[in-house]
C-alpha cells in the first residue's frame, strides 16, 4: 500500500489486483496495463523488500563496526584502554567528582576497562550506539519514515572516536571513548521525563532539577537535555506560548546560571570552561575544537530535532532514496573521517607487543608492514617512472618525485626503534637492523607527537635508564592523567630500582582492577625478592643495561636524540656485552665512523664473538673503505660479495638524486648497511 | 520521656561497644601499626589519631584509656570518633591496648602511650604536587584543620590556566601564621606575586631591570612591612639511575628585600661569586639567615650544564646578616656554618618564635634538600651558635622542609621516610632544651591514606586561622588583575 501512494499507479489498482489478475486482459489496452501493472507488482515486492531491508541498516552497520574494531582496530582499543584508568578505590572516586561531570567521567573509566578485551569493549560501545539510535527516534518521536536520521548523531559520534588517532596518546580525560556516548543518552533523560509532567510548574520543576543535578554528574550533556526538553516543550502547540515562552526562557537561565552557582562548589577549572564540562579536550586548542566538533554536531541534533521533527509528517511512503542517502552519507562519512593509517596501526600493535615482552611480535608487525607495502611501492616506483619519462629540467623531476613519497612506504622512527630494540633483546639486532626498511616518516598528525609522550616510558625502561622512564610517566601523569600504562611502568621502575615501599604503592592501585590484579600480585612478589626480579622478565634484560654510572640527564623532549647520545657518551666502568651491543648499534645509526670502531672495540671485548654479525661486518667492510680500517678484520664471502656488487651496481647507476635512486638501490641492496649509510640520511625525530 | 531515652540510647552504645577479651595471651613487642603513633607526643587540640594494626590476625580490639575516658574500637581500622577524641585528649596521656585474635586465640601486645602536651595551631596549609617531575597541570594549595579532618583548597592552577598555557602556583607564605597577611607565587601565566596585605588582595612583579629574578624563597619579617626572598634561576634534571630521582640547582642567586608598604625591592646579597639563598628572619627580625655557596664559572650557555657535572661541588654555608629594621640597614654578614670546610649543604634556616632554635637541612651537596635521601635537619641553639643532628627527626630517607608553630612549641615538617618518594608531613614536640619527641604523621581520616594518595605534601605552612579568600575570589583577581612592577631602591649600610 505504501508504495503505490509514491508511484503514479492508481490506488484502486492495487486494491483491486486481484481481480484484473482474475479476468485478465481483454483488450489490447488493458493487456498492456496488466502488463505494466504486473511490473509494477513485482517492483512493489521488492520496494517493499527493501524496506524492510533497510530497517536493519543499523543493525549491519553495527556488525561491520564491531567486526572493523575488534579484528582492526583491537590495538588502537587497547591503547584507549591502556591510557586511561578505573580503580575501585574510594579516592579514586571521590576524585572523579571534583569536576562537573563526574560521574560520567567514572562511567566512561569503568566501561573503557573493557576494552582491554577489544571484542567485549566493541561489543558495549556499539550496544551504547544502537541505543542512542533507538532512544534517540523514541525521544524525539521521530517519524517512521525519517528514522534514518536519527543515525547522524550515532555516526557523529563514531568519527568522534575513530577520526582520534595520535590525539590518543595527550587525551586529558580518562573516559574520552564512552563519555560522549555515555553523555548523549544522559542528555535524553529529561526528555522522557518531560513527557509525563503535565503543567508548566511541573515541567519547570524537573527541568531544574535536571540542569541542577544533571550537570555535576553529566557536565555540559545536562544543559543539552534541557535545551532539548525545552525545545520539545516549545513546539509543542497545544500549550500557550507565553508557557512555552517560559519555559524555553527559564530553561535558557538555567543553563546560564547553574554554572555561575555552581563555580563556587568547585575548584578545579575555569568559569569560561563551565559549558565544555564533560567533553573531551588536549591542551592544543585547535586540535581539542577539531576533537569536540563531532560530539558537539551530534549533542546540537538534539535540539535542532527537537524543533524539526514537529514539522516531519509521519506518512505511509518510506523514501527508499532518502533513507538510503542518508545510511550512504553516514556511512561515507564515517569511512572518510577514520582514521586509517597503517603506520600508526603498527606502532599501537608493537606498543602493545613490546609491553607484554614478545620481542619476535614486535619484528613481525614490523616485517608485516613492510611485506604489506611491497606491490603498491612497486606500483608507485613504476608510476613515476612513467611521469619522469622524457622529462630533463631537475627541478620538474625533483617535485614529480616529490609528489611520490608518500606513495612509497616508510615507517615512523617510533616503529623502528621498537624494531631496534626488539631485534637488541633477542641479540640479533647487529644482524639484522640494517636488513629492514628503514627511515623517518612523520606521524599523519596535525602535531607531532613527541616520542617521549608516546613511548618514552617503554624504551628507557628497556634500556636501563630507568629514573626518564618514571620521569615521562610521572609527565604523562601530569600532563595528561593516571593510566594503567603508567601505573605499571611506575611500578616495574620501582622493582627495578628496589624501592619496595615505592612499588608497592602503585602496585596497591593496580590490584583495584579487574584485568591488572594478577600481573600486580605477581610483581608483587618480586618487591622482595631482588634475585627472583633479576631472572625475571622484563628485568632480566633491563638490568644488563644499567651498568653505566650515574650523570644528570634531560631528554629535552627528543627520546631518539638522547637514547643515541647515551649510548654515544657513557662508558661504563664494566660494560655487560648487551650493554656493548645496543651501544655498536646506536653508534651504527649514528653514521659516525670513529664512533663505531671505538663502539666495535668494546663490542668484541665484551661479546668474544667468532664472526662478527652481518651488517657490522658491512659496517666495518664500508668504513675501513670510506678511510683508514682502524682493525683488521675477516669478512665473510658474502659480504665482501655484497659489497663489490654495491660498488659495481654505484659505477653503472650513478645516483642524481637520493630520493630518485632509493627506491632501486633498496630493491637490491636494500638489506645491507651500504643502503642504509648512503641513502638514510636527515632524518627527522620528534 | 526525653530523659530516659537518652542514657537507654548511651547504655545500648555502651553495650554495643566492643570490649577488651577477659582471656589472652600477652607479649612484649608492641603492635605493628600505620603510621606508627606508638609513644608519640601529640598536641592536645589534634585530630583524631586514627591508626591501622597492620599485623597479621583473624580480629581485633582495640581500648585506648585516658582518665576516666574509656574508647574501644573493632577491626584493624582504628578511626575514633571526634567527640571521644575530644574526651580522651583531656588527660595527659592516652593509654592504647592492642588485642588480637589468631586462631582462636587472644593476644595482648604490650601497650603503647600518646602523650597530650601543648596545643597547636588549628590550620595548616601545603600544596600539592606530583613528585619528581618540571610539569605542572595540577596545582593546588590546601588548608588543613588539623583539631578535624576538614581540607579546602586555597588556589588552584586549574582555574587560572588556559588550554595551552600552564601556570604554577609555589611558595605560599604568612606573617607568624596570620592569613590576613599572606603571599605565593604564580608563575608564567597570569604570572605575579599575589599578596594578601591586611585581607587585600595585591599582585606584584618583583623582578626589577637591577634584580635577577622575581622574588621566590619568601620569609615575612615577624614585626615590619618586608619580605625577604631569594632570587633563582632554577633548573632541574634527572639522575640517569640512582634512588635520588631528580637534582636542582640554581644557575645563580641573590637575596633581596621587598618593602610590601611601598613596593620597592632592594638587594640584599648580590656577590656573583656566591649563589645566595633561603632567607630566615630570627624572632626579633633584628637578623637575616641565610645560605650561600662560593662558585665561580662564567655566565653563559656553558654555566648551568657545568654546574650540574659541579653539582658535588656545591656547599651552601649559613650566614647571619644584622638588621636594623627600623632604619633598614644592614651589617656585615657573619659566617655561622662553613659547609664547604665541612663537605656539606645547609639550607632551609628556620628560626623558632622563642627566638632560641633554629633548624637548618643538612645533606651531602646542594641546594635543594627536597631531592636528595641523604638530607636530614640540624637543630641549632643561638644562644651559642651550638648545633646537633636532630637525630629524633631524621629518617633514612629525605627530611625538608619545616615550619614552627606560632607558640614555638611544634616543628612540622615534610619527609620521604614512608615510602622513600612521597613526602608526607610529620610534627614534633620540641621541649626546653631543645630535643624533640618521636615524629608523628598528620592524622588522616582514613589512616591508610598516606599509602593511598599518590601526590606529595610540599611546603608546609602552619597558619593560626583559616585563609578566608576563597579560591574563586583568589583566581577571578589572579586572572584579571595585572602585575604591579617593584621599584628599585639601593641597599642601606654595610
Amino acid at each position: 500500500m505504501t508504495v503505490c501512494e509514491n508511484s503514479s499507479f492508481p490506488a484502486f489498482y492495487n486494491e483491486k489486483r486481484g481481480k484484473n489478475a482474475i479476468f485478465g486482459a481483454i483488450s489490447h489496452m488493458h493487456a498492456r496495463a496488466n502488463i505494466r501493472y504486473m511490473t509494477k507488482v513485482t517492483t512493489n515486492k521488492s520496494i517493499r523488500l527493501s524496506e524492510q531491508l533497510l530497517k536493519y541498516i543499523p543493525i549491519l552497520f553495527a556488525v561491520i563496526l564491531w567486526c572493523v574494531l575488534s579484528f582492526r582496530e583491537q590495538f588502537f582499543l587497547k591503547k584507549v584502554e591502556d591510557l586511561s584508568v578505573f580503580l575501585f578505590d574510594k579516592l579514586f572516586i571521590m576524585d572523579s567528582f571534583k569536576t562537573p561531570g563526574g560521574f560520567l567521567g567514572l562511567a566512561g573509566s569503568f566501561l573503557t576497562q573493557f576494552l582491554y578485551i577489544p571484542w567485549l569493549g566493541a561489543l558495549i560501545w556499539i550496544a551504547l550506539l544502537l541505543l542512542s539510535y533507538y532512544l534517540t527516534i523514541r525521544a524525539l518521536r521521530i517519524p517512521e519514515r525519517y528514522r534514518p536520521i536519527a543515525l547522524i548523531p550515532v555516526a557523529l559520534l563514531v568519527i568522534g572516536n575513530m577520526s582520534l588517532g595520535y590525539g590518543v596518546f595527550i587525551m586529558r580525560e580518562q573516559d574520552h571513548f564512552f563519555a560522549p556516548v555515555l553523555g548523549y543518552l544522559a542528555a535524553l533523560i529529561p526528555l522522557f521525563a518531560i513527557k509525563r509532567t503535565q503543567t508548566v510548574a511541573s515541567k519547570l520543576i524537573l527541568l531544574t532539577i535536571w540542569t541542577a543535578i544533571g550537570f555535576p554528574l553529566f557536565g555540559t550533556f545536562a544543559f543539552i537535555g534541557t535545551l532539548t526538553a525545552a525545545c520539545t516543550t516549545f513546539m509543542d502547540q497545544e500549550m500557550l506560548r507565553s508557557k512555552r515562552l517560559t519555559i524555553l526562557a527559564v530553561s535558557l537561565a538555567l543553563i546560564i546560571f547553574i554554572p555561575l552557582i555552581a563555580y563556587s562548589f568547585y575548584t578545579s577549572y575555569r568559569l569560561v570552561d563551565s559549558w565544555h564540562m564533560g567533553l573531551p579536550s588536549i591542551s592544543d586548542d585547535q586540535w581539542t575544537f577539531a576533537i569536540r566538533t563531532p560530539f558537539q554536531l551530534a549533542l546540537l541534533f538534539l535540539p535542532v530535532m527537537a524543533i524539526a521533527s514537529r514539522r516531519l509528517k509521519e506518512t505511509d511512503s518510506k523514501n527508499i532514496i532518502f533513507q538510503t542517502s542518508v545510511y550512504i552519507i553516514s556511512a561515507t562519512a564515517v569511512w572518510g573521517f577514520w582514521f586509517k593509517d597503517d603506520n600508526f596501526r603498527t606502532e599501537l600493535a608493537m606498543s602493545d607487543a613490546v609491553d607484554r615482552f614478545e620481542w619476535q611480535e614486535v619484528v613481525d608487525f614490523y616485517r608485516k608492514a613492510v611485506d604489506a607495502h611491497v606491490k603498491s611501492d612497486d606500483k608507485a616506483y613504476d608510476d613515476r617512472t612513467a611521469k619522469l619519462k622524457g622529462v630533463k629540467d631537475q627541478d620538474t623531476r625533483n617535485s614529480i618525485i616529490d609528489s611520490f613519497s608518500d606513495r612509497f612506504f616508510e615507517p615512523t622512527r617510533t616503529m623502528v626503534l621498537y624494531r631496534d630494540l626488539a631485534l637488541l633483546k633477542m641479540n640479533r639486532a647487529l644482524d639484522e637492523a640494517f636488513t629492514m626498511k628503514d627511515g623517518g616518516r612523520l606521524q599523519k598528525s596535525r602535531t607531532q607527537i613527541p616520542m617521549s609522550f608516546q613511548s618514552g616510558k617503554q624504551f628507557y625502561l628497556q634500556y636501563g635508564l630507568v629514573n626518564m622512564s618514571y620521569r615521562w610517566c610521572l609527565e604523562d601523569v601530569i600532563e595528561h592523567n593516571w593510566s594503567y600504562s603508567t601505573l605499571k611502568y611506575m611500578a616495574m621502575h620501582c622493582i627495578i630500582m628496589q624501592e619496595s615501599e615505592f612499588a608497592r604503592k602503585y602496585l596497591n592501585k593496580l590490584e583495584k582492577t579487574i584485568f591488572y590484579r594478577k600481573w600486580a600480585k605477581g610483581q608483587g612478589l618480586l618487591t622482595a625478592d631482588s634475585v627472583m626480579m633479576s631472572v625475571s622478565e622484563p628485568y632480566q634484560s633491563i638490568l644488563p643495561y644499567m651498568c653505566f654510572e650515574n650523570r644528570m640527564t634531560n631528554d629535552l623532549v627528543k627520546s631518539e636524540t638522547f637514547l643515541m647520545k647515551h649510548f654515544s657518551e657513557s662508558e661504563p666502568p664494566q660494560p655487560t656485552p648487551e650493554y656493548d651491543r645496543a651501544a655498536l648499534l646506536w653508534a651504527m645509526r649514528t653514521q659516525n665512523i670513529p664512533l663505531f670502531w671505538e663502539r666495535l672495540y668494546y663490542y668484541i671485548k665484551s661479546n668474544k664473538v667468532e664472526q662478527l654479525p652481518k651488517n657490522v661486518q658491512e659496517a666495518a667492510l664500508l668504513y675501513g673503505k670510506l678511510e683508514k680500517p682502524v682493525f683488521d678484520l675477516p669478512y665473510s664471502k658474502e659480504v665482501e660479495n655484497s659489497y663489490d656488487a654495491f660498488n659495481r651496481y654505484t659505477q653503472t647507476n650513478p645516483v642524481r638524486n637520493m630520493k630518485e635512486s632509493a627506491y632501486p638501490y633498496s630493491k637490491k641492496f636494500g638489506k645491507t648497511f651500504y643502503y642504509y649509510y648512503y641513502f638514510i640520511r636527515d632524518i627527522q625525530t620528534y | 520521656m526525653k530523659k530516659i531515652t537518652i542514657p537507654a540510647f548511651a547504655l545500648l552504645l555502651a553495650a554495643c561497644a566492643p570490649k577488651a577479651p577477659s582471656a589472652y595471651d600477652k607479649t612484649d613487642s608492641v603492635p605493628a601499626i600505620f603510621p606508627d603513633y606508638t609513644d608519640v607526643t601529640i598536641p592536645r587540640n589534634i585530630a583524631p589519631m586514627n591508626f591501622l594494626i597492620e599485623d597479621d590476625a583473624d580480629s581485633y580490639i582495640t581500648v585506648l584509656k585516658s582518665g576516666s575516658a574509656e574508647y574501644s574500637v573493632k577491626g584493624s581500622q582504628v578511626r575514633i570518633s571526634q567527640s571521644k577524641w575530644k574526651e580522651l585528649t583531656n588527660a595527659p596521656e592516652i593509654n592504647v591496648q592492642v588485642y588480637a585474635r589468631k586462631n582462636g586465640k587472644w593476644t595482648a601486645y604490650a601497650p603503647f602511650k600518646m602523650t597530650v602536651s601543648d596545643e597547636i595551631d588549628p590550620y595548616i596549609s601545603y600544596r600539592i604536587i606530583p613528585v619528581a617531575v618540571e610539569s605542572y597541570e595540577k596545582l593546588t594549595i590546601r588548608q588543613r584543620n588539623i583539631t578535624n579532618f576538614k581540607e579546602k583548597v586555597v588556589v588552584s592552577n586549574t582555574m587560572i590556566q588556559d588550554n595551552a598555557q600552564g601556570t604554577c602556583i609555589n611558595c605560599h607564605h604568612y606573617q607568624n601564621g596570620d592569613t590576613d597577611n599572606m603571599m605565593f607565587h604564580v608563575r608564567q601565566y597570569k604570572g605575579g606575586t599575589i599578596l594578601v596585605l591586611d585581607g587585600k588582595l595585591n599582585k606584584v612583579n618583583m623582578k626589577t631591570d637591577s634584580t635577577i629574578s622575581a622574588g621566590v624563597y619568601p620569609s615575612w619579617h615577624p614585626t615590619h612591612d618586608y619580605i625577604a626572598l631569594s632570587n633563582n634561576w632554577t633548573h632541574q634534571s634527572v639522575h640517569a639511575a640512582s634512588h635520588d630521582k631528580l637534582e636542582v640547582i640554581d644557575e645563580n642567586n641573590d637575596i633581596i628585600l621587598y618593602n610590601t608598604s611601598d613596593n620597592t625591592v632592594s638587594v640584599i646579597e648580590n656577590d656573583s661569586s656566591e649563589l645566595e639563598c633561603f632567607p630566615g628572619w630570627s624572632a626579633d627580625g633584628r637578623t637575616l639567615y641565610y645560605v650561600s655557596a662560593h662558585y665561580e664559572a662564567p655566565f653563559g650557555p656553558d654555566r648551568k650544564n657545568q654546574m650540574f657535572i659541579d653539582r658535588k661541588k656545591l656547599h651552601f654555608s649559613l650566614y647571619s646578616k644584622p638588621f636594623d629594621p627600623d632604619t633598614r640597614v644592614w651589617g656585615k654578614k657573619e659566617l655561622i656554618y662553613d659547609a664547604a670546610a665541612k663537605d656539606s649543604s645547609m639550607t632551609w634556616p628556620r628560626v623558632s618564635p622563642s627566638g632560641r632554635w633554629m633548624v637548618c637541612c643538612i645533606s651531602t651537596h646542594g641546594i635543594f634538600p627536597l631531592d636528595q635521601i641523604a638530607s636530614d635537619f640540624v637543630i641549632y641553639d643561638l644562644n651559642d651558635y651550638s648545633y646537633r643532628y636532630a637525630d629524633e627527626l631524621n629518617s633514612p630517607f629525605a627530611e625538608s622542609y619545616h615550619s614552627w608553630s606560632t607558640n614555638g612549641k611544634w616543628l612540622m615538617f615534610s619527609t620521604r621516610r614512608e615510602d622513600g618518594v612521597h613526602t608526607r608531613l610529620y610534627f614534633s614536640h620540641i621541649d626546653e632544651n631543645g630535643h624533640f619527641s618521636k615524629p608523628f604523621a598528620l592524622p588522616q581520616e582514613d589512616p591508610d591514606f598516606n599509602r593511598e594518595f599518590l601526590y606529595a605534601f610540599n611546603i608546609p605552612e602552619f597558619m593560626k586561622e583559616p585563609v578566608h579568600i576563597t579560591p574563586r575570589q583568589f583566581a577571578s583577581f589572579i586572572s584579571s588583575t595585572e602585575a604591579t612592577r617593584s621599584k628599585y631602591e639601593s641597599k642601606k649600610g654595610e
